[in-house]
C-alpha cells in the first residue's frame, strides 16, 4: 500500500501531532518516512535595507537551526519506532510547491499533514498551505486535525 | 492504527476510484469499512407544488435505485477484497454534514474520499463537499485524486 510517507512540518504543535500519527501509520504499514521542513526565504521585515547585514545573517542562522531542530524531532521519533527515515530541509517562500516537489523527488506515495500549521485556526477553516497541497497534489493527502 | 474507515460515495467515477483505493487500504491495515451514500432531501425543482405526485414518486424511486446500485458496488468491492463492510444511506441536502454525522455515529476513525465527486473538476480545484468535510471533520480525512 503506502510505502513512503512524507511528513512536512513547520514546527507547530498541530504538525507535531500529525507527525506522531504519521509515524504510527508508517509503523503499521512497514513504510519509510521522509521529514520535510520548509523555512521562508525572506525575513518578516519589509525594509530590508534598514536591517544590518549581521542581523539578517543572524536571522537566517536561527531559522536554519530551528528547522534542523524540528527535523531532528522527526528523526528521533522515527528511530524510536524503528523506521527508515530521511530528512529534507528547504528554504523557499512557496511552501506547497516545495512539499509537492519534494514528495515527487523522494518518491513518496502519501503526504500526511495537519489541517493547520503555524498560522493556526483563527482565520481559516482549513490551513492555507494544506489547502494548496490538497489542490495541487497528485499524491493522496491524509489530513489530521 | 485505523480500524474503521468511512467511504462516502456519490456514485461518480472519481468516488468509485477512491473507494477502490480505500478498500485496498482497509485490507492492508485490517480495518473494516462503512460505505455511505447521501440522498438529497429536496426536490431539484424550485416549485415543488407544480410537480405531479406521480413524477415525484418516480424521481424518488429512480434516485433510490441509483443509491442502491452505488452501495451495492461498494459491498461487492469490499467482499472481493475480503474486507468487512456495511453500507448506509442518509438523507440530507448538506452531504458533508451527513458524512461527518455518519462517521461519528458509526465511530469511524478515518474518512477516505475523492478530491472531487459528481460535479467534477470544472471550475473548482478541490471539490466542494470534500472541502467542507475537510473543514468540519475532527476525524482525519484521506483525499485521493
Amino acid at each position: 500500500m503506502f510505502k513512503h510517507i512524507l511528513l512536512p512540518t513547520d514546527g507547530s504543535e498541530l504538525s507535531e501531532k500529525a507527525i506522531q500519527e504519521g509515524i504510527r501509520l508508517a509503523q503499521s504499514l512497514g513504510a519509510k518516512v521522509t521529514g520535510l521542513c520548509i523555512m521562508p526565504e525572506k525575513h518578516p521585515f519589509f525594509y530590508e535595507t534598514e536591517i544590518p547585514a549581521e542581523a539578517l545573517e543572524q536571522i537566517a542562522k536561527q531559522t536554519k537551526e530551528a528547522g534542523k531542530a524540528y527535523l531532528s524531532v522527526i528523526e528521533k521519533k522515527a528511530r524510536e519506532a524503528g523506521l527508515a527515515c530521511e530528512v529534507v530541509y528547504e528554504v523557499t517562500d512557496y511552501v506547497y510547491e516545495a512539499i509537492i516537489r519534494v514528495a515527487d523527488r523522494m518518491g513518496c506515495d502519501l503526504i500526511m499533514m495537519a489541517s493547520h500549521g503555524r498560522r493556526g485556526v483563527k482565520a481559516f477553516i482549513i490551513g492555507s498551505e494544506t489547502q494548496k497541497v490538497l489542490t495541487h497534489s497528485k499524491i493522496p493527502v491524509l489530513v489530521f486535525r | 492504527m485505523f480500524r474503521h474507515i468511512l467511504l462516502p460515495t456519490d456514485g461518480s467515477p472519481l468516488s468509485e476510484a477512491a473507494i477502490r483505493k480505500g478498500i485496498q487500504f482497509a485490507k492492508t491495515i485490517n480495518a473494516r469499512v462503512t460505505g455511505v451514500c447521501v440522498l438529497p432531501e429536496l426536490c431539484h425543482f424550485g416549485f415543488d407544488s407544480d410537480i405531479g405526485a406521480e413524477f415525484k414518486k418516480e424521481a424518488a424511486a429512480a434516485m433510490q435505485r441509483e443509491v442502491n446500485k452505488t452501495l451495492l458496488a461498494v459491498e461487492k468491492a469490499a467482499e472481493e477484497a475480503g474486507v468487512l463492510c456495511e453500507t448506509v444511506q442518509e438523507k440530507s441536502d448538506q452531504p458533508y454534514e451527513a458524512i461527518i454525522e455518519a462517521a461519528k455515529k458509526r465511530e469511524c476513525d478515518l474518512i477516505v474520499m475523492a478530491s472531487h465527486g459528481r460535479k467534477g473538476i470544472g471550475g473548482l480545484l478541490l471539490g466542494s463537499e470534500t472541502q467542507k468535510v475537510l473543514a468540519h471533520s475532527t476525524i482525519p480525512v484521506l483525499v485521493y485524486r
